[in-house]
């Protein structure tokens, strides 16, 4: 019998023909707590799932040993029976119910006649919150009425009910401010001592650093190293996580950036359910004419947040200004942005982009339907000239313009929305997750017309959770962190590293690796 | 059984208009021909007029992804005004009909305003209204009914287009269905599409001259052409032509399908919504000032459930429940189907509970069939 509590060899996971995973070796202690570190789409989440049998036992290859035994789950109860449970990262909690109510969902203590037996449930509820050291905590209150924090915690303790003896958590900490950060990273050492494992999913490597004994690095999918912390430092994941050769998938179009066109001054991004947080805390950067600029970060940085506050989306309260040739403009509603010369590709496509029952060419007039319209009447032609130039000029594979939208390919109707946003002509661009669910072929179109227009000069901000992609295009890169501007990198000669360490890096000055007209006196080296 | 289904997936109202047959022969056969006299389908056509119209603004509503439930009361209490300015006021025709539309107009945009700016779910609205307006109605009428209304006001609601009125109208339409076939073939070849084979757009042609021709002329061979049934057309029209054709129509849809996105594309969705609420609230005053005509009286309960039977006629029509798609011909040949089974029930003196229990079952088994034959599609 092996010492590991879990180990997983060789897995391999496939969607289609794609290997998400190809050949993972992941081994946890008892009491010990393993970081998992990668980039966005490395295959972490993935891994998880397969752990958690989320994808049962047998739709991916290599086995997983738990307590020396072949563990073969076919669902998430039968791994949960075995004592793995995963905290997600976003919290699954039921806000109306009382504390004690979410702790035992699903395995609740009854009375005869299947009444809930809520005596037991609380006094058992208390003890597991004395255990995680918050006996403050009325357990008989609504979820809502507690912080992102204590509701982490909630998390916990639902999983400790569960008798769990590995707790995975994936990114538990991206809705928490610093202070519940620390009480989290408290009760996980705690935890340790009580001999729970932990597998210890996140982008902040401080946390990792501060919490972990060892460190596994996954990239594409592929398992890089494990190693020690005692061995490792910050830089040293960073590199393991990069190490990436960049692949000639990046079409350049020459083109000249011009003069400062417009500007965001001072935007500040509160969140929704929780407004005093702030999600994007006073950023302020400029456009220049022609230049594609590139907005990096993790997930959950703000970058979402501060784009759609410029383009008047964001659901929240936000404040800010945004000009454009040296003016104030309005873009408090979408409509306003677009009459300004301001457009945005929203990131979640399905959601925010296609209209489902409409079809091609009714999604791509969608937004400059009135320029078609005599009196009220839509001119058909007209109409339907306009929207074969569009196909025509973005390449779109559609057997018809009156086919159903959600017939065509991800990328196509990626296309369609671009289309849609450049009739109304805009001056600024704003691509948010531009390649998502994008095939290889439609990336690269899609690259070659944003170097066209940018030709023709059109500005773009494109927001990218893939490293290699804003350094393949961009002509300048803003890095942002934990909602602040950690850097503003003229992309010549920019490396992975830079950008990663600009967005792991801790609150304070912006890294710049230029000398930057527009900001006399911000001179400075990258940080490494 | 495949094939069947596929067929009426792509020909949803070709399972409607069959479905309309079965229930005009049953009804025909069991009262022995007396449901298919020209007398009776006037008659039935005129009753459908009430329900046609608010079908009409309903169907918008639908599309747009929202539920207007006080469309009944709304019409009952816009009758009442009508029939009181009209008996007790005297207010001259013309004048009472700008009012009682102008307060439609008002009531429906004042619904609009509270389901689009102030985010009150449109159940809740409706259902709101559905009270308010009936109380209200109840609070002038005194809970009497008003009457005799004027001979001008009645003609609204019983009057006939003389004969040969009727004749040139069903040219007219004709000779429109030609033009529009013709343009729309033309249409296609200039953009290089496959047109349509001759042989379908002619038997579609042909088969719309029968109807016609038919519709005429059995109205004819009775008294002509019923005023509210022109009214009813003329609506048709009108609305197919802002769904189909204006930049109106096009985001109704879009609104309904994806309303973020449509929002996100520069779209003011709000205004889009509560100009669709006034819509619906002329329809109402339309569709209160026929009822109250063809009463010849302002009735404290009337309008009562029309909201059921317009909005089952929408969903028995083919209007999707969670918006995005729908038609008006499909919401009027829904109202057709009701009105047919209230009307044929009526003649066989079925007790008024099998009534409702007739008509809810059809709505059920409709929407079902709907759902069953959308399903593959997604």
């Amino acid at each position: 019998m092996s010492d590991y509590l879990l180990q997983m060899n060789g897995i391999v996971k496939s969607f289609g023909g794609v290997k998400a995973l190809n050949g993972i070796d992941i081994k946890v202690r008892a009491g010990e707590c393993v970081g998992l570190c990668g980039e966005n789409g490395a295959g972490k989440s993935t891994l998880m799932k397969v752990l958690s049998a989320v994808y049962p036992h047998g739709t991916w290859e290599g086995e997983i040993l738990w307590d020396g035994q072949p563990l073969k789950a076919q669902s998430i109860s039968e791994t949960e029976a075995a004592g793995i449970v995963i905290i997600h990262q976003e919290l699954t909690l039921v806000p109306d119910l009382s504390v004690a109510e979410n702790i035992f969902m699903g395995h609740e203590l009854t009375l005869p006649g299947g009444r809930m037996n809520y005596p037991a449930m609380i006094y058992r509820a208390e003890a597991l919150m004395r255990e995680l050291k918050v006996p403050d905590m009325n357990v008989a209150l609504p979820v809502s009425q507690y912080g992102g924090g204590y509701q982490q915690l909630v998390e916990i303790a639902k999983a400790l009910n569960k008798q769990a003896r590995l707790l995975i958590l994936d990114e538990p900490s991206s809705a928490l401010t610093r202070s519940e950060i620390e009480v989290l990273l408290d009760i996980i050492r705690e935890l340790k001592a009580k001999g729970v494992a932990c597998v210890y999913i996140s982008h902040k490597l401080d946390e990792v650093a501060a919490v972990c004994d060892t460190i596994s690095v996954i990239r594409d999918g592929k398992h890089i190293a494990t190693t020690a912390m005692a061995d490792m430092d910050i830089p040293k994941i960073i590199t393991q996580m990069v190490g990436r050769e960049m692949s000639n998938l990046y079409p350049t179009e020459p083109h000249t950036v011009g003069d400062v066109i417009f500007e965001a001054r001072h935007v500040t991004c509160y969140d929704v359910d929780n407004p005093k947080r702030k999600r994007v805390d006073d950023i302020s950067f400029v456009l220049r004419r022609g230049e594609i600029l590139g907005i990096a970060g993790l997930v959950g940085a703000g970058r979402t947040e501060l784009v759609s506050a410029l383009f008047g989306a964001y659901p929240g309260r936000y404040t800010g200004e945004v000009w454009l040739d040296g003016k104030l403009i309005d873009t408090r509603t979408p409509l306003k942005s677009i009459r300004a010369g301001l457009c945005m590709v929203p990131e979640d496509r399905k959601r925010q982009g296609i209209i489902p029952d409409l079809g091609v060419g009714q999604n791509i007039t969608l937004a400059v339907l009135d320029s078609f319209a005599h009196l009220t009447r839509i001119d058909a032609e007209a109409e339907l000239g306009s929207i074969d130039k569009e196909i025509a000029r973005m390449h779109l594979k559609t057997a018809s313009p009156f086919l159903p939208i959600t017939s065509l390919s991800g990328g196509n109707q990626q296309k369609a929305v671009l289309a849609k946003m450049l009739l109304t002509q805009p001056r600024v661009l704003i691509l948010d997750e531009p390649t998502r669910g994008v095939d290889v072929g439609a990336k690269y179109e899609i690259y070659k017309l944003m170097g066209a227009l940018a030709a023709s000069g059109v500005s773009i901000i494109m927001v990218s959770s893939e490293l290699a992609e804003v350094l393949g295009v961009s002509d300048r890169v803003l890095v942002i962190g934990d909602g602040q501007l950690r850097g503003d990198f003229v992309n010549q000669g920019l490396t992975q590293e830079q950008v990663l360490a600009a967005a792991l890096s801790e609150s304070g000055d912006t890294a710049h690796n230029k000398n930057n007209n527009d900001r006399p006196g911000a001179v400075g080296d990258a940080r490494q | 059984m495949n094939q069947l289904k596929q067929l009426f997936t792509r020909y949803k109202m070709l399972a409607l208009v069959i479905a309309i047959a079965v229930i005009w022969l049953f009804f025909s056969w069991e009262t022995d021909g007396g449901f298919l006299t020209p007398r009776n389908l006037s008659n039935l056509l005129r009753q459908m007029s009430i329900t046609g119209i608010l079908a009409c603004g309903m169907v918008l509503v639908i599309i747009s992804g929202e539920i207007d439930l006080s469309v009944g009361s709304l019409l009952g209490l816009l009758g009442g005004v009508a029939a009181i300015l009209d008996v007790v006021y005297h207010v001259p025709l013309p004048l009472n009909l700008c009012i009682v539309a102008g307060c439609g107009l008002l009531i429906g945009l004042a619904n609009g305003c509270m389901t689009a700016y102030l985010r009150i779910p449109s159940f809740i609205v409706g259902l709101g209204g559905m009270l308010a307006f009936r109380g209200i109605l109840l609070g002038i009428t005194g809970g009497t009914t008003i009457a005799p209304v004027s001979p001008e006001l009645v003609y609204i609601g019983q009057g006939y287009l003389p004969p040969l009125v009727g004749i040139v109208l069903g040219v007219l339409l004709f000779a429109l269905t030609l033009f529009l076939t013709w343009r729309q073939r033309s249409n296609r070849a200039l953009h290089g599409l496959a047109a349509h084979s001759l042989a379908r757009d002619g038997v579609r042609v042909a088969a719309i001259g029968a109807v016609l021709a038919g519709f005429v002329y059995t109205l004819n061979s009775y008294d002509g052409i019923p005023v509210p049934v022109l009214l009813l057309l003329v609506l048709l029209g009108v609305f197919s032509y802002i769904t189909t054709q204006t930049v109106f129509g096009r985001r109704i849809y879009s609104v309904g399908s994806n309303m973020e996105a449509t929002r996100l594309s520069g779209i003011n969705v709000q205004a889009v919504k509560l100009w669709i609420f006034g819509i619906m609230g002329v329809m109402c005053a339309l569709a209160g000032l026929v009822n109250t005509a063809r009463l010849a009286a302002g009735s404290p309960s009337a309008g009562n459930m029309g909201e059921l039977d317009a909005i089952a006629a929408c969903f028995i029509g083919g209007t999707s429940m969670r918006g995005g798609s729908g038609t008006v011909y499909g919401a009027l040949l829904g109202a057709l189907v009701i009105t047919s089974l209230d009307n044929g029930m009526s003649m066989l003196d079925v007790d008024s509970y099998w009534q409702m229990i007739v008509k809810g079952s059809i709505l059920v088994l409709a929407v079902w069939v709907d759902v069953s034959t959308r399903a593959g599609r997604r």
